[in-house]
């Protein structure tokens, strides 16, 4: 591989810190990096400020951010954010939407029976695709437990380890 | 009107079944692939097309997190992570009670001045090793009262009855 | 980007049925991108509630927009493109109002709650402390556009092309002025590796 310095891509020392580059480039760099001082330097310097920028973390935003920004829309269209929202469903009339609660209702909670005692067969076709949210929690979980990890216990009391 | 309300009891009926069978799937489909595989290898092998595509439903910073979240487990060591997986696997199969304590000692862990995490994790790991009558000795000591909070205590307690370990939890689950 | 890339958009989507009168769309869109925006904009102006004024005069003018929307780029392009732009605009008249650049005015917005959450001693928020504004600092430092790129670039994980498009440059360009911004960066912050 030729010197990412020397053939004016030092930008790919950059990516590689970023996890951007695909499995081969970043073997093929890494087996450079062992040869040539001077990239292995800055990629460490860039490694060690890409994850020193991960402590600035942002402050929550304020609870009624979204409060202010309806009331700045219904301010300029004089109508408020909820009439405008609610608008399109105008046509369904209280009368019709009794039924459709009651209807729904019911269903819903013959659903919910049915997810308690596991009646309803898994479609196949979902068998494959994970929701993010279920490796949102599976990461959750796995951060826990991984304070734990007998293995590693040099690193056990970090908790934001993973 | 009487039409109007036929035609709002199927539209009710047909979202509320939509719904209905919605609320269903998930658990299932979670609790049998819990069961058979584990989820981040499953999202790992999902084309990066369909995994943008179920980020995309999520809040770009939540959505980055996870991608950050993942990249670290990624790069941890096969057998760090084989370890990891283990253990994820028996707790998965816990009841979900039992779940429950796990995650809350361990977030009260977390919170847990630095300087008195290490000894509590040496605690639990400490009383995990023992044979249950020296255990219960232990737990039952004024030694052992006197050196940890009542918050500590619990959670020593519970970590080492229901932590689980590579092998499994310590005691049955049930 | 052309028609086909901008229907997989699901927010171009959303924005075209804010423009069909859909409000509850726009609602879903500012749910999604609302935290985004207001920590792109705090990370460039440093200051929070002007980077939370910031962003709702750029969900103002999305909304405002919406009759004349057309998906003619990726809505988060669009999206970061006019908060960027009033970002910088905002830096550069309060620039010149001050007559100098506000880099460290003592008081840093830093998350209090997840702060005391993670870090319980005192001794460790302090050096976080120290170590966030120092990062605060040198990200201030730097020019306007290596500023917004590297934010786009390191907190919204942003491709290069996205972010040549919200810089009005050319991918190349991008990636100079990330590499440029990255070495100012280490050459102030590589000393964090040892704290």
């Amino acid at each position: 591989m030729i010197c990412p310095m020397e053939s004016h891509n030092p930008e790919m020392l950059v990516a590689y810190a970023a996890g951007e580059l695909d499995v081969e480039a970043a073997s093929a760099l890494e087996r450079h990096l062992a040869e040539c001082p001077a990239c292995a330097s800055l990629a460490t310097e860039q490694a060690t400020v890409w994850k020193a920028l991960d402590a600035w973390e942002a402050p929550p935003v304020s609870p009624d951010f979204d409060r202010r920004l309806y009331r700045r829309i219904a301010n300029e269209v004089h109508l408020s954010w909820w009439e405008r929202i609610v608008r399109p469903f105008r046509p369904v009339a209280l009368r019709q939407l009794i039924p459709v609660t009651a209807t729904a209702g019911l269903l819903l909670m013959a659903g919910l029976v049915l997810r308690h005692q596991g009646m309803v067969a898994p479609p196949q076709a979902r068998a494959e695709t994970v929701h993010a949210e279920q490796v949102e929690s599976t990461l959750d979980d796995l951060e826990l437990l991984r304070q734990f990890a007998p293995a590693s216990s040099a690193e056990s009391v970090h908790p934001n380890a993973m | 009107m009487p039409c109007n309300v036929v035609r709002a009891t199927v539209l009710g009926a047909g979202m509320a079944l939509l719904l209905a069978v919605t609320a269903a799937q998930p658990a299932l489909c979670q609790r049998q692939n819990r069961q058979e595989e584990f989820p981040i290898d499953r999202w790992n092998r999902m084309s990066p097309e369909q995994r943008e595509k179920e980020l995309a439903k999520l809040p770009p910073e939540r959505a980055r997190l996870i991608r950050q979240r993942l990249r670290r487990y990624n790069q941890m060591n096969p057998q760090e992570q084989q370890a990891l997986r283990e253990r994820y696997r028996t707790f998965s199969e816990m009841p979900p009670a039992k779940q429950e304590i796990i995650r809350s000692r361990l977030k009260e862990f977390r919170q847990l001045p630095v300087e008195r995490r290490p000894i509590v994790h040496h605690e639990v790991e400490g009383l995990r090793a023992m044979p249950d009558a020296q255990r219960e000795g232990r737990l039952n000591s004024d030694e052992f009262r006197g050196r940890y909070s009542q918050q500590e205590q619990q959670i020593i307690r519970d970590l080492t009855e229901y932590l689980p370990d590579n092998g499994g939890p310590r005691t049955s689950p049930n | 980007m052309g028609v086909v890339a901008a229907a997989l958009d699901y927010d171009a989507e959303l924005m075209l049925r804010v423009k069909d009168g859909d409000g509850a769309s726009f609602g879903l869109l500012l749910e999604k991108h609302r935290a985004a925006v207001i920590h792109f904009v705090y990370r460039l102006v440093q200051e929070q509630p002007v980077a939370e004024e910031l962003a709702q005069e750029v969900f103002l003018r999305v909304y405002r927009s919406r009759s004349s929307y057309e998906p003619t780029a990726k809505f988060t392009t669009w999206l970061f493109r006019i908060a960027t732009h009033l970002a910088l605009n905002w830096l550069r008249d309060e620039r010149h109002e001050r007559g100098q650049e506000r880099l460290d005015d003592g008081s840093p917005d830093l998350p209090a709650r997840q702060v005391l959450d993670r870090r319980p001693s005192v001794e460790q928020e302090l050096l976080y402390e120290v170590k966030v504004q120092e990062i605060r600092q040198a990200i201030a430092t730097l020019p306007e556009k290596q500023r917004a790129a590297v934010l786009m670039h390191k907190y919204e994980e942003m491709e290069y092309t996205q972010i040549a498009k919200v810089l009005g440059c050319s991918e190349s360009a991008v990636k100079s002025l990330l590499f440029r911004a990255y070495t100012t960066l280490r050459a102030r912050l590589a000393h964090l590796g040892r704290i």
